[in-house]
């Protein structure tokens, strides 16, 4: 049961507060702010506990959203999912979650909490459901303005090269506007490999999201590929068949179509929402994106020497984005020089972190880069090789699904709604963790 | 918060034009003023604004009650957004202002009646809210139709309603009869009311813990079960919670529950996930493991919890965590997904260490060798404490996976050659405790610890390092040099490192006793009277005296066999496991602490406890009554990983790690012998002196030891037959009633002590046929129990019915009720010749691993000698059980036995005793049954007494005897109401001997 919501700004200020069992005081507020300022680098920031009250909050937007209690038995992941939902509710209303949207919609706010929350118990957290009961206007924070166009990426993510929707789609509020529906497969990639290419782990967790700005429509259909194969994966034979391990559905979606022709029938309601996760391991279907070819030395001069080949396998039509490679380097490394093969790549050496960072900011596919670093370690010994490594790469590869997953076709059921509706199918896959072993 | 205040600046100062100039002043007076004129405006849209500019100031925590009247004004509205508005203001002033709430009421009743439901709700939803006694009074009516209301959105309301009402009078709420309308809701055709109506009853079932609100049957749980179908993601997690605090009659109930509720581990909630996952770690408890179904369950178990793992870092977080408790429980369920807990470079670290222990948790044979190549990588990352970790963890695995011991210890030494300090440090920590579980196997890498001796700057490094240089100080040639140089700086040492270092120079003392007399005189001073700490100066006393009055005996001390370290460290106790396991998904799982632990006052605190296992018969203790059963006080500091049944099978000369030292296995350990026993009969400590060939130099001002001789010396090392035996001498010293007599002339000795003590010593069944010899390859065993000075004791006689000699006597008792296990090993110091009886007495314990036995008092035993292993089991009266201070407060007697709900109670008739009240209380007494009152009614003797179990069970009882007339009655309330059977058998047994 959760006892007090709270709304508060970076800096601490109540933005929004609201106590459904009066059993905390007030001045809970002050209590979670110094608590959450004081915490450190390496202590859980998900629970803390003041006496007999539990604080879970969730940091999203530059704003703590804060939840406390004092039941013992409340679970922290409902209470964690709940202050999830509330700021993508937030986000659906007022088109975006800001210090400032929040102030000038604070009685909305309030209104969904009162609907979302009785006494403590999680009534409802669906878009749907509350704007039946939802009676104030939302007020969007900025007008529209071209200077939006610059910025734009999937919802959540920040991807300055995808510029495939048109502009203030993602931070727009639902009310009003063009009648509009995204579909995004979004992927995270986990890759452990060792130099000889050896995969070790490999994961792509996936999501299919769909947002939907239209005024109604009774269901939308997403074909998905007709080979994905679920879970036995004694099933896929050697065909390329695009496979998962597993996969779990919104409660909405209706797969009557699903086993035979691999079809969503979902009717979204309006706003954000994830239809399909899915995870699969191991055996991917591509080879991985990147591999590294390293050698490393030590000169004469008692400098490490390191040449790094790395080479994107990307098919030679795609390129990954801002690539970055972090180099793990010995103790006590003073200074770095570097020959790098093109301008705009860049390397710089950060000693507090142990790490070279190399960055690519354009790698297409098929192609390799090299470069070579020299590091000036005064304590340079044989053992000190043995810390060099892992090279830790971040990147994004747009219009990619590392599983394979495409959306074959997005089919709107039509109503009695007229006028063009704009469709977006989007992909994108980002690095989670893809560390190379030296 | 700048523009809340630039805004409410520009009101003012548009109101300030408006009106009198004398509010041009800038106080907060002016600013209320003028909310008060905009909140008695006539334009709808300005009240709006002025009762959210109210809300604004609010929340900022501004006092505008003064405001109260004005905006209670505005709730006459047909406006449903202002309204809103305005209950939102309420609620929070209303408990300041009671009187002025009053002026709601009526709104408030009218509301109730209103043609729309939305507003119908919402006045039921405000009213509860509104914390104020006079008006609950008025909210009954509206609340009673409410609840029968057609519209399902205000019937789920009013089962809220109907939780808050309860918290501000609960005598109220019984008294309208609310709680049989609630209860009438969980029938309800929509499942959100059925939700909210599961979650109000359980609220208030909290706060009566005795009552049976929601009474939970194959009913009512079927209906939940067909509303978990139906109803929103957030009720499931209600209903599921409910579930888990279920308890299925039988294993198919509880089949057929898992059946209905596995769809929920798909759900895409991951909170839902969680509390499906809780109702199905609880429920399988039930089901017999050789099920079908069992291994289905586990293998549908994985995917979701794989799964958790994917989100947010928060999320994973708290999924670890659950998921920690749940490997310890049923580590089968993860085994084959190693690899979800690799850690990923940008996992924050405290994903990062939560994964690690996971992953300790996990590595066995067949996945060790993945593991270790995991842990080495770890161990070169930039976070410190996380390098640490890995360090540990290597050592972890070295200690848990026997085989992989030996690529632990080269990994180790690969990053020891790094010389980072920090890693250096960990290394040499966990190197020490790889020596104490491998003893002789590893030591060709001390020298390559000793180069780092320098770099050691954490006392923990240190005084492992110290350890082992005394350990292996006869392998070490500079040791005494090495020590030395500790010594310098002795007294800026910690006391962990002081300790070890006084314990390393002893040893090396008594191994290298020429060399060393300086130093360790000059760490005996410096212990003893250089230092202000107690601990280290009682230790540097003892030795010193030990060195000086008998170095055979300090030799004994000092060098005495360590016990084994275990296998599995930090593991959550049973106990405290089966609780945590019945709360996962709460904040309990994420603290790893009892929910008592961490909630203050007595609210919601209940300690709940997994259902029995299959296959037991008996009905199980509901969950919310008092302590478990069959869970011992103080259980086993560790477990021991396999399945003692196991053991058993495989019995050998190790018994389980879990308890007291083990027997020797190697030559040295053979000298280490009980210091008391050793002074009684001459076991010489052989290997010891073959190990110091020269003659110990007797320490200043010490006579030599007298026991020392040449002639002995031979003796002993042409080998008695006691030392071949192998099994003779205790490893640790005791209390003498430990050292188990031999003789039967001893024992009598102990009855006569138990005789003069008392004034009627504890009853002890006269012993019964066990094992036949028959059954046993000729042994023959009778025996008995008997709790002796507060010690239990298995007394048996060992008969040889064979035609050949039998040596090496060995025990085990497989787990049991109590955790009865053998507190030393099974003493037979003399081959039992054919037709030769010897007695044998074991004195026990009860801190071994439990298990509920059928029938309770039931123990497996394994008795293992040179010709086989038997098997046999009996049963112990319970009275051995009872202990000395059993002895309860009669206030506190009479409290509990009030707060014991009568269902506990079991009435026995007790035929044929002729003994009066007096003389049964006091042969009661004796057994540690206490009379706590006698009441003679009307002829009838009433004695009321109680007992406790050595695992903290209270059992109460009332004992009538009419005068004249042979048949008691006995009356035993208890807890845990499945011991009350063997209780009055021990009733019965000491009564009538």
């Amino acid at each position: 049961m959760i006892a007090q919501v709270f709304i508060l700004s970076s800096k601490g200020d109540r933005l929004v507060y609201k106590d459904f069992r009066g059993d905390i005081g007030s001045d809970a507020v002050g209590l979670f702010y110094d608590k959450v300022t004081a915490l450190t680098g390496d202590q859980p920031p998900v629970v803390m506990t003041h006496r007999n009250v539990h604080f879970v909050h969730v940091w999203q937007g530059g704003l703590y959203l804060v939840a406390t209690t004092i039941a013992a038995d409340s679970s922290p992941f409902a209470i964690i999912d709940f202050l999830n939902r509330l700021a993508a509710l937030i986000k659906d209303y007022c088109g975006a979650l800001s210090e400032k949207t929040v102030q000038m919609n604070f009685a909305l706010i309030y209104e969904l909490l009162d609907e979302m929350l009785d006494y403590g118990y999680v009534q409802s957290t669906s878009c749907d459901v509350l704007k039946n009961f939802i009676q104030t206007e939302a007020l969007s924070s900025r007008p529209f303005s071209l200077l939006d166009l610059a910025n734009v990426g999937l919802f959540g993510a920040d991807t300055q090269q995808s510029k495939v929707a048109p502009s203030s789609a993602a931070t727009r509020p639902l009310q009003g506007g063009k009648s509009e529906i995204f579909v995004d497969v979004i992927e995270r990639m986990s890759v452990v490999m060792s130099t000889s290419g050896v995969l070790m782990k490999a994961e792509v967790e996936g999501e299919v999201k769909v947002k939907c700005f239209l005024p109604s429509c009774s269901e939308i259909r997403i074909g998905l590929n007709e080979d994905l194969s679920v879970g036995g994966s004694h099933l896929a034979g050697y065909g390329a068949a695009v496979r998962v391990d597993e996969c779990s559905f919104h409660p909405a979606v209706r797969l009557d179509d699903f086993e035979a022709h691999r079809i969503l029938r979902i009717s979204p309601g309006q706003g954000e929402q994830s239809v399909m996760q899915y995870r699969l391991a191991d055996r991917l279907p591509l080879a991985p994106p990147f591999r590294l070819f390293p050698a490393i030395e030590k000169d004469a001069a008692g400098r490490l020497l390191m040449f790094f080949k790395l080479r994107c396998d990307l098919p030679p039509k795609s390129s990954a984005v801002n690539v970055s490679a972090s180099i793990r380097v010995p103790n006590g490394c003073i200074s770095l020089s570097q020959e790098l093969s093109s301008p705009d790549q860049s390397a710089e050496l950060q000693p507090q972190n142990r790490a070279v960072v190399w960055k690519v900011p354009r790698f297409p596919g098929g192609t390799q880069l090299s470069a070579v670093f020299k590091l000036d370690i005064p304590a340079l010994s044989s053992a000190s090789m043995m810390e060099v490594g892992p090279v830790c790469l971040t990147f994004e590869l747009p219009k990619v699904t590392a599983s394979g997953l495409h959306v074959r076709f997005l089919r709107l059921v039509p109503t009695q709604h007229r006028g063009p509706t704009q469709r977006w199918v989007r992909y994108v896959t980002h690095s989670d963790s893809y560390a190379i072993r030296i | 918060m700048q523009e809340w205040a630039n805004q409410l600046c520009e009101n003012r100062q548009f109101g300030s034009k408006m009106t009198d100039s004398k509010y041009f002043t800038t106080t907060k007076k002016g600013e209320i003023f003028e909310l008060k004129a905009e909140l008695n405006s006539d334009k709808k849209e300005k009240k709006k604004e002025a009762v959210k500019k109210v809300i604004a100031s609010m929340t900022v925590g501004k006092d505008v009650s003064a405001l109260f009247p004005d905006v209670v004004n505005c709730m006459q509205t047909d406006n449903l957004e202002l309204k809103k508005l305005v209950y939102l203001y309420l609620m929070n002033y209303a408990k300041s202002q009671p009187d002025m709430a009053i002026m709601a009421v009526n709104t408030f009743v009218k509301d109730c009646e209103d043609p729309n439901p939305l507003i119908r709700a919402l006045a039921v939803r405000t009213m509860g809210c509104i914390r104020v006694d006079k008006i609950t009074e008025y909210l009954c009516e509206p609340l009673r139709k409410c609840l029968k209301d057609e519209d399902p959105y205000v019937r789920k309301t009013a089962a809220v309603c109907v939780a808050k009402l309860h918290d501000i009078n609960a005598q109220l709420v019984e008294d309208q009869g609310f709680l049989d309308t609630l209860k009438d809701l969980i029938s309800d055709s929509n499942p959100m009311v059925v939700a909210n109506a599961v979650a109000a009853l359980s609220e208030i079932a909290e706060s009566h813990p005795n009552s049976n609100l929601l009474d939970l049957n194959p009913q009512t749980i079927n209906k939940l079960l067909t509303a978990l179908n139906e109803c929103t993601e957030w009720g499931q997690i209600f209903i599921l919670d409910c579930l888990a605090n279920y308890t299925p009659r039988d294993d198919r109930e509880s089949q057929s529950i898992c059946e209905r509720v596995t769809p929920r581990l798909s759900h895409a909630n991951s909170a839902v996930v969680l509390s499906a996952v809780k109702v199905l770690m609880k429920f399988m408890e039930m089901l017999p493991k050789d099920l079908d179904y069992y291994g289905t369950l586990l293998k549908k178990l994985a995917p979701p919890l794989v799964t958790l793992l994917s989100a947010e870092p928060e999320l994973q977080y708290v999924a670890l965590r659950n998921i920690n408790l749940i490997v310890q429980r049923r580590p089968e369920i993860l085994k084959h997904e190693m690899k979800v807990f690799f850690v990923k470079y940008n996992d924050p670290i405290y994903v990062k260490l939560e994964k690690l222990d996971i992953m300790i948790r996990l590595a066995s044979q067949a996945n060790i060798a993945q593991v270790l190549a995991e842990l080495k990588e770890y161990a070169t990352e930039v976070d410190v404490d996380f390098v640490r970790k890995a360090v540990r963890a290597i050592g972890r695995c070295a200690i848990k996976v026997e085989q992989s011991a030996e690529r632990c210890v080269s990994t180790l030494l690969d990053l020891i050659q790094t010389k980072v300090n920090y890693v250096v440090q960990e290394a040499i920590v966990v190197i020490k405790d790889i020596f104490r579980k491998y003893p002789n196997k590893y030591e060709s890498v001390i020298a390559t610890l000793c180069e780092n001796l320098d770099s050691l700057d954490e006392p923990e490094a240190r005084a492992a390092m110290i350890w082992i240089v005394g350990e292996y100080a006869e392998r070490i040639d500079n040791a005494d040099e090495l020590l030395e140089s500790f010594l310098e700086g002795f007294h800026d040492e910690s006391t962990q490192v002081q300790l070890q270092l006084l314990t390393a120079i002893v040893k090396l003392f008594l191994k290298k006793p020429t060399e060393t007399q300086e130093l360790v005189q000059q760490v005996l001073s410096l212990a003893t009277q250089d230092s202000d700490n107690p601990d280290l100066r009682d230790r540097g006393y003892i030795y010193w005296r030990l060195l000086s009055t008998d170095p055979v005996a300090a030799k004994e001390v000092v060098l005495a066999e360590k016990p084994l370290i275990s296998e599995e460290t930090d593991l959550i106790e049973p106990t405290l496991l089966e609780e945590l396991i019945c709360h996962i998904g709460t904040l309990a799982s994420v603290y790893h602490k009892p929910p008592s632990a961490f909630v203050e006052g007595s609210r919601g605190v209940q300690h709940k406890r997994l259902p029995g296992s299959a296959g037991s018969g008996e009905s199980v203790e509901s969950p919310d009554t008092g302590s478990a059963p069959v869970a011992s006080e103080a259980p086993p500091a560790v477990i021991p990983s396999q399945d003692l049944l196991g053991d058993l099978l495989n019995l050998d000369l190790t018994p389980t790690t879990t308890t007291g030292p083990p027997p020797p296995s190697s030559a040295m350990q053979m000298g280490a012998m009980d210091l008391l026993g050793g002074g009684l009969d001459s076991l010489p400590p052989v290997p010891l002196r073959r190990d110091t060939p020269q003659s110990p130099q007797p320490p200043h001002q010490s006579p030599s030891p007298p026991d020392y001789s040449p002639t002995e010396l031979g003796v002993d090392l042409g080998g008695s037959p006691a030392m071949t035996a192998g099994f003779g001498a205790p490893p640790t010293a005791g209390p003498p009633s430990f050292t188990a007599p031999v003789s039967g002339g001893l024992d009598d000795l102990f009855d006569l002590g138990g005789g003069v003590g008392m004034p009627m010593g504890a009853y002890v069944p006269p012993k019964t046929l066990w094992l036949p010899a028959m059954k046993a390859k000729g042994l023959e065993i009778s025996g008995t129990f008997g709790r002796r000075a507060g010690v239990v004791q298995m007394e048996m006689t060992l008969t040889n019915k064979a035609m050949s000699v039998m040596t090496d006597f060995a025990i085990q008792f497989n787990r049991n009720s109590f955790g009865l296990a053998p507190a030393g090993p099974l003493q037979v110091l003399t081959p039992v010749s054919p037709n030769q009886s010897i007695e044998a007495v074991l004195p026990l314990n009860t801190v071994g691993p439990v298990m509920k036995m059928e029938p309770l008092n039931n123990l497996q035993v394994a008795v293992k000698n040179n010709i086989d292993v038997f098997y046999f089991s009996c049963q112990y009266p319970i009275s051995m059980l009872f202990v000395e201070d059993g002895k309860m407060e009669r206030q506190v007697f009479l409290a509990t036995w009030k707060d014991i709900p009568n269902e506990n109670e079991s009435k026995f008739q007790l035929n044929d005793c002729h003994l009066n009240a007096d003389a049964a209380s006091s042969k009661l007494q004796g057994s540690n049954i206490f009379t706590i009152a006698k009441r003679t009614v009307e002829g009838q003797d009433m004695l009321y007494q109680s007992m406790k179990l050595t695992n903290g069970i209270w059992v109460l009882a009332e004992l009538r005897a009419q005068a004249g007339n042979p048949n008691y009655t006995v009356s035993l309330r208890c807890r845990a109401p499945e011991v009350s059977q063997c209780v009055f058998q021990s009733y019965e047994a000491v009564l009538k001997n």
